[in-house]
């Protein structure tokens, strides 16, 4: 009996921790310094916002979807948010009104997608590129600065040794979980993914459903946004491009499935790690940085692969 | 005497360019369960969906105890606790057994949070008034069988607190074990007063459960009777309309040589086991069985779209094995397929070029395409087809599902392989649009084609077959030619159903 609540705790184990364990392993044989608790805690920093805007994103590939405009969204919030302070609107006033913003941007996002029942990439890779021009015209494509105590605070200051910004990562992730674990919100979004008819059919509306899931990845996205320029310390127009393909990179790695509504932002957690603590080793290691997208594009593509197989080889 | 719980009165629908139903009553009383038949596209689906307030009738009114009622959509019929048991099932498979069954309709704690507990509780009393206490109400759906998800599905409706459920088509997934059990499921609600809508065209069932049958044809109601007093021979012929021997058409022909043969054909999936199957020149070969005997899977491995795992096709005696569709089609094979929306047509395409999607290469064997000429090849098969059309640059989503599937037939016959294989051609498509198929395909068996025709529906069948192989669970088990005593539906159906072979076939 022992044995076997054993078996099925270890079944719940994403793969992805156990590849992260074997990296982990890797590095700090090659390098003595690499098992320490600041670059640890290094690791932690460097991975927030990404962790912040991957669990997001892991809410709407549980939809069947992706939003490619959610880097674009991280961008623009610390692009808005200087533009606003720089007119003389307080600070955290300013984040609220941007965080406000790219709800809307999502908001938008899922009814193109819900209404026109068009690709969500398609969609979202449009508002991509219209979220970029505006970050661009706002800072006439340069960085942006306005300069505030607030983002040391939430950078510096640290509870247990670990900085509040990656207590905020904490905090978004206890949020997304209750939500998919013990809301209706996100019992509707598991069917969004996994029977769409089944929702009609109980008498939910997945239109509606849709445009709450992508606005609720565009408040988490501002989030994101509000820790980056804490960190930046600028408003960067471009800052976050690509990190909407690395959030689905690392969901997809923490086990969520991109066809049937599976899975969930615990292994979402993994997934970044992997990422960043591969991007942090090959530094440490001293890999030059032009072969590290190389290797992390591979690991990522492995890590597709091998699901695929599994899931077809499950299937014969 | 029962309660009348629920009538219909001249109920008429209306779908573009067809009448779904036509004036036509049904009752239902308190325990009972009272039988939906005809064919395809006969209205009997659209009748229960009627019931049930997914479709709004043009005319006629429904009395629901003796009160009228007008439901603007499923919810309303779902507060009068009038329930659906669908036959596609309606489940998120990554939520638990309990989130599932109360669907929009959780328990939620004073936080507001999902009540995990309460709902637990609740579906496991509602899974033990099932006796599938063994189903976890807190694992995900995905990882039930086909049964206990249909269990799942029956728990859900009960938690409604119905008092009528309507099945569609309930047992056409589930094997025959399971099927009794539900059975006994359906038995036990009937005994609690619930009253029981049953649509279904599988005959073998109806004494088994049924009390009273009512019988549609076109969306016409033919009749309501009860079940001992109606024998199957009479039910078919209410069903199908006429005499069966008027609706298919055979003219006797020669058979000349073999065009294709199997030998021991598996697949990877186990759904085809050993299955050795042979058709000559102008002969139509049926195969006959229940859903998921692996009929189609046949076709699919003859036609390339299934890798075959061990086994040989001989077409004209040569050994070949078609890896892909295309490979199929060189060997001259063509496939008209159950799904014509997926496999068949490209619907947002013209009829025209439908028309000539196989045999483009063969009609342009130049790099170059003359639209003038596709059109004058889909007119003349327009003709010869008589399919129902303005012009041939229409698209194929506006024909009705007899006319797509002409233009199916005209795709074929302007490539013209040696062999066809039918897989329910008819499914969907009104009577008067399958006579002419059963009359082209006689045609196309005179030319010396060699057809394989799958069907559900025994009747067509037997009406057009030479011969017919029975398949059971991936095997062929028995072979019955025409004009042999055991040609009927009674012993072909019995075969079906229970797996077992007759007489054995003295030629092999």
């Amino acid at each position: 009996m022992q044995k076997n609540s054993f078996k099925q705790t270890m079944k719940r184990v994403p793969p992805v921790a156990y590849m992260l364990v074997i990296i982990i392993v890797i590095f700090s044989f090659m390098d003595s310094h690499y098992l320490s608790f600041s670059n640890f805690r290094n690791v932690l920093i460097q991975s927030t916002p990404l962790m912040i805007l991957a669990f997001g994103q892991t809410c709407i590939v549980l939809t069947q979807g992706t939003d490619l405009s959610l880097g674009a969204q991280v961008s623009f919030v610390t692009v808005f948010i200087v533009f606003l302070a720089q007119r003389g609107i307080i600070l955290e006033a300013a984040m609220l009104i941007a965080v406000c913003c790219t709800m809307l941007i999502g908001a938008v996002n899922g009814l193109i997608v819900a209404k026109g029942n068009i690709p969500p990439f398609i969609a979202t890779y449009g508002m991509q590129n219209i979220v970029n021009s505006i970050s661009l015209l706002l800072t006439a494509g340069s960085s942006v600065y306005f300069s505030s105590f607030t983002y040391r605070i939430v950078t510096e200051t640290t509870i247990l040794f670990i900085p509040l910004m990656v207590w905020v990562a904490v905090a978004v992730f206890v949020i997304v979980w209750v939500v998919l674990r013990k809301t209706k919100f996100g019992t509707n979004i598991y069917g969004l993914g996994g029977n769409r008819e089944a929702l009609a059919l109980a008498g939910i509306s997945p239109v509606k459903c849709l445009i709450k899931t992508y606005a609720f990845a565009g408040m988490i996205a501002g989030i994101a946004g509000i820790i980056t320029l804490c960190r930046v310390e600028s408003g960067q127009p471009i800052v976050a491009n690509g990190w909407e393909f690395q959030a689905v990179a690392a969901t997809l790695l923490g086990g969520t499935s991109l066809r049937e509504g599976k899975g969930g932002v615990t292994g979402t957690i993994f997934g970044v790690l992997l990422i960043q603590i591969i991007k942090n080793g090959l530094n440490v290691v001293g890999v030059q940085s032009i072969y590290q997208n190389a290797i992390i594009g591979s690991i990522v593509l492995a890590a597709i692969i091998i699901d695929a197989v599994v899931r077809i080889r499950a299937k014969e | 005497m029962a309660e009348t719980i629920l009538k219909a009165r001249h109920i008429t629908k209306l779908f573009p360019g067809m009448k779904a139903l036509d004036d036509v009553d049904f009752d239902l009383q308190e325990g009972e369960v009272h039988i939906l038949v005809g064919e395809n596209g006969a209205g009997k689906s659209t009748l229960a969906k009627v019931i049930l307030g997914a479709y709004k009738a043009e005319e006629g009114e429904v009395t629901f105890d003796n009160e009228v009622v007008k439901f603007n959509g499923t919810k309303e019929a779902l507060a009068k606790g009038i329930v659906a048991v669908y036959q596609e099932f309606t489940l998120v498979p990554h939520i638990s057994v309990a989130q599932n069954i109360f669907l929009n309709r959780e328990y939620r704690t004073k936080l507001g949070l999902i009540d995990h507990k309460r709902m637990e509780r609740e579906a496991q009393r509602l899974m033990e008034s099932l006796n599938c206490e063994y189903i976890d109400v807190k694992s995900h759906v995905k990882t039930l069988s086909v049964a206990e998800q249909q269990m799942v599905e029956i728990a859900k409706a009960l938690s409604f607190k119905p008092r009528v459920m309507v099945f569609d088509e309930p047992t056409a997934t589930l094997s025959e074990r399971e099927v009794d059990s539900l059975f006994a499921q359906i038995h036990r609600l009937k005994k609690e007063g619930i009253g029981i809508v049953y649509v279904s065209h599988r005959m073998q069932e109806f004494p088994l459960i049924g009390d009273r049958i009512t019988i549609l044809r076109d969306g016409v109601k033919i009749k309501t009777v009860d079940i001992d007093a109606c024998s199957n021979e009479e039910l078919v012929n209410m069903m199908v309309g006429r005499d069966v021997s008027q609706v298919y058409v055979r003219t006797q022909n020669e058979h000349t040589g073999t065009a294709l043969r199997t030998q021991n054909l598996c697949d990877y999936k186990g759904k085809v086991k050993n299955v050795s199957i042979s058709v000559r020149r102008g002969e139509i070969v049926g195969i006959a069985g229940l859903v998921g005997a692996g009929r189609t899977e046949t076709a699919e491995l003859l036609y390339g779209i299934e890798p075959v795992k061990s086994g040989d096709v001989f077409i004209n005696e040569k050994n070949v094995l078609p890896k892909c569709p295309q490979n199929a089609v060189k060997l001259g094979i063509g496939l008209v397929s159950e799904d014509r929306k997926l496999q068949g047509l490209a619907l947002d395409e013209s009829i025209a070029l439908n028309t000539v999607a196989v045999s483009l290469k063969k009609v342009f064997p130049n790099f170059f395409i003359s639209n003038k000429k596709i059109n004058e090849i889909a007119l003349d098969y327009k003709k010869r087809l008589r399919i129902a059309t303005t012009s041939v640059n229409k698209a194929c989503k506006y024909l009705s599902g007899g006319n797509q599937q002409k233009v199916v037939l005209a795709k074929w016959l302007s490539f013209n392989p040696d062999i066809l294989i039918f897989d329910e051609p008819t499914r969907g498509i009104d009577v008067a649009a399958k006579m002419e198929i059963y009359g082209l395909m006689d045609r196309l068996a005179s030319e010396g084609k060699a057809i394989i025709m799958i069907s559900s529906e025994l009747p067509e069948v037997i009406g057009m077959s030479d011969r017919i192989y029975i398949m059971h669970e991936g095997e062929i088990v028995d072979e019955i030619r025409r004009g042999s005593e055991e040609f009927n539906s009674e012993s072909i159906g019995a075969r079906m159903m229970l797996g077992t072979g007759g007489t054995e076939d003295a030629e092999k």
